[in-house]
């Protein structure tokens, strides 16, 4: 699914990344954990082309293809999400209208017509009745006057909707009390296949209690430094990234 | 009138019913006089492949007059666009509100000069003023000077005047869920208009809106 290669990247002039090597099965679901500032978030950031973030070297193969060379839509329409860890307001547009230009787009991509209004809407109904979202928030504008919690339970909400290949969860469970901790993770867990992977990056064990992770990596300084299953979890637990 | 692409607010007024308002076209520019208990409402829509300039004095002579004026401007290539909003409130209990927001692209110079007064005996004003403005080239240039002169004590007034670019953030996310970059572009300069495309020309200014 995705093969990351002594990937080097930087913001401004400064290098965050420092020569990440990452490979990603198809059904496969990934933790990687560290410290603030150690490039978590950039990773994210890289493998969905924000701008702003350059790659300075290293190569990303997102089943078999060139990730780096996609715009940042054709990334979406190839089966990238990102979760983000601190989703964006976009004042004047409804979830409704946003989500119905992404779906309909990706569809176009893919040489499908347009959804119907009906069905569109219908398929949102039941996406957000996985993440407890009200049906109001149909009719909200995205993310304005949304609360922590509400805001993490829409990126998994459009997750749900676009059904993604790839997904990647950055911190998607700060600031969540347990009980969207729970929604949260139900959401996630009901996306697990044996097609799809993720990709979760966190700095905390919390999410991992629900959603269980094939593989842990630990990320520090811009390098990944261990990589195991759950007793790195432990490990980190006990005793914090120090002893990395 | 040049294409149907500007609403004569002369017409505008006299055709509405229902806004009985005293409308004077003066020498530089246009006169209303809004009497007691009367209303005005005003839409202007100026849409690129054209200059305007588009200069209103309004005058709330009665108590408890109203004036609301919204624009919406779309311009690009050599076009100019100017604003000069003159609102007096000359009697007590009015009400007043100015809504100009637009988008300039190509080498397009806009101006925007709006002044509130509020005369001594105008207590218990109601005014308000907000022109926004989003630039989409380097050689684009956007002016705007909101004024207030208040000379009575009991008033409710405000104005805000912005010009930024479209948000690259928004843009990201809404690219990284598959939008297509013009079509994220296209809705957030639909939604930055919103609140002042009149009701029934929605896509008449999409298109235009598509064509910066």
């Amino acid at each position: 699914m995705l093969q990351i290669q002594n990937l080097h990247a930087k913001v401004g002039e400064k290098e965050i990344l420092k020569g990440i090597d990452l490979s990603i099965g198809a059904g496969e679901v990934h933790a990687v954990m560290g410290p603030n500032g150690a490039g978590k978030s950039t990773l994210g950031a890289v493998l969905t082309g924000r701008p702003g973030f350059e790659v300075t070297q290293g190569s990303i193969l997102y089943k078999g293809e060139d990730l780096l060379a996609k715009t940042p839509e054709e990334r979406a329409w190839a089966g990238l999400f990102l979760s983000f860890q601190y989703p964006i307001e976009i004042p004047g547009v409804t979830i409704t209208a946003f989500m119905k230009a992404a779906v309909n787009a990706k569809r176009k991509a893919h040489g499908l017509p347009e959804l119907k209004a009906g069905d569109f809407l219908k398929l949102m109904k039941e996406k957000m009745a996985l993440v407890q979202m009200k049906p109001e928030f149909a009719k909200r504008e995205v993310n304005v006057g949304f609360s922590g919690g509400e805001k993490k339970r829409n990126e998994i909400f459009q997750m749900a909707l676009l059904e993604p290949d790839l997904s990647i969860l950055d911190e998607t469970d700060s600031g969540l009390d347990v009980d969207a901790l729970k929604i949260v993770a139900d959401g996630v867990n009901a996306l697990r296949s044996p097609e799809k992977s993720a990709v979760i990056i966190t700095h905390y064990h919390k999410l991992l209690e629900y959603v269980q992770p094939d593989v842990v990596h630990v990320l520090k300084d811009g390098r990944i430094v261990s990589t195991g299953g759950r007793e790195l979890i432990d490990a980190i637990e006990a005793q914090g990234f120090d002893q990395f | 009138m040049g294409h149907g692409k500007y609403i004569d607010p002369l017409a505008d007024a006299r055709s509405k019913p229902g806004m009985t308002t005293s409308v004077i076209a003066g020498l530089t520019g246009n006169l209303y006089q809004v009497p007691a208990g009367e209303r005005l409402e005003l839409q202007f829509v100026v849409l690129p492949g054209e200059s305007r300039d588009i200069d209103l004095s309004i005058d709330l002579t009665g108590p408890g007059a109203q004036a609301h004026v919204k624009a919406l401007y779309l311009c690009n290539g050599e076009e100019k666009v100017n604003f000069r909003i003159l609102m007096h409130h000359r009697a007590p209990g009015c009400h007043s509100t100015q809504q100009v927001k637009g988008i300039a692209g190509g080498c397009a110079q806009v101006h925007f000069d709006g002044t509130i007064v509020v005369a001594p005996e105008a207590q218990q004003t109601e005014a308000y003023q907000e022109n926004h403005n989003i630039v989409l080239t380097e050689q684009a240039r956007v002016q705007t000077r909101p004024q207030l002169e208040i000379y009575a004590d009991d008033v409710k007034c405000s104005h805000g005047a912005t010009v930024g670019q479209l948000n690259p953030d928004e843009l990201f996310y809404m690219r990284s869920r598959g939008i297509p970059e013009a079509e994220a572009r296209t809705l957030q300069m639909l939604s930055f208009l919103s609140p002042v495309v009149p009701a029934g020309r929605e896509e008449e200014v999409e298109k235009a809106v598509r064509s910066l």
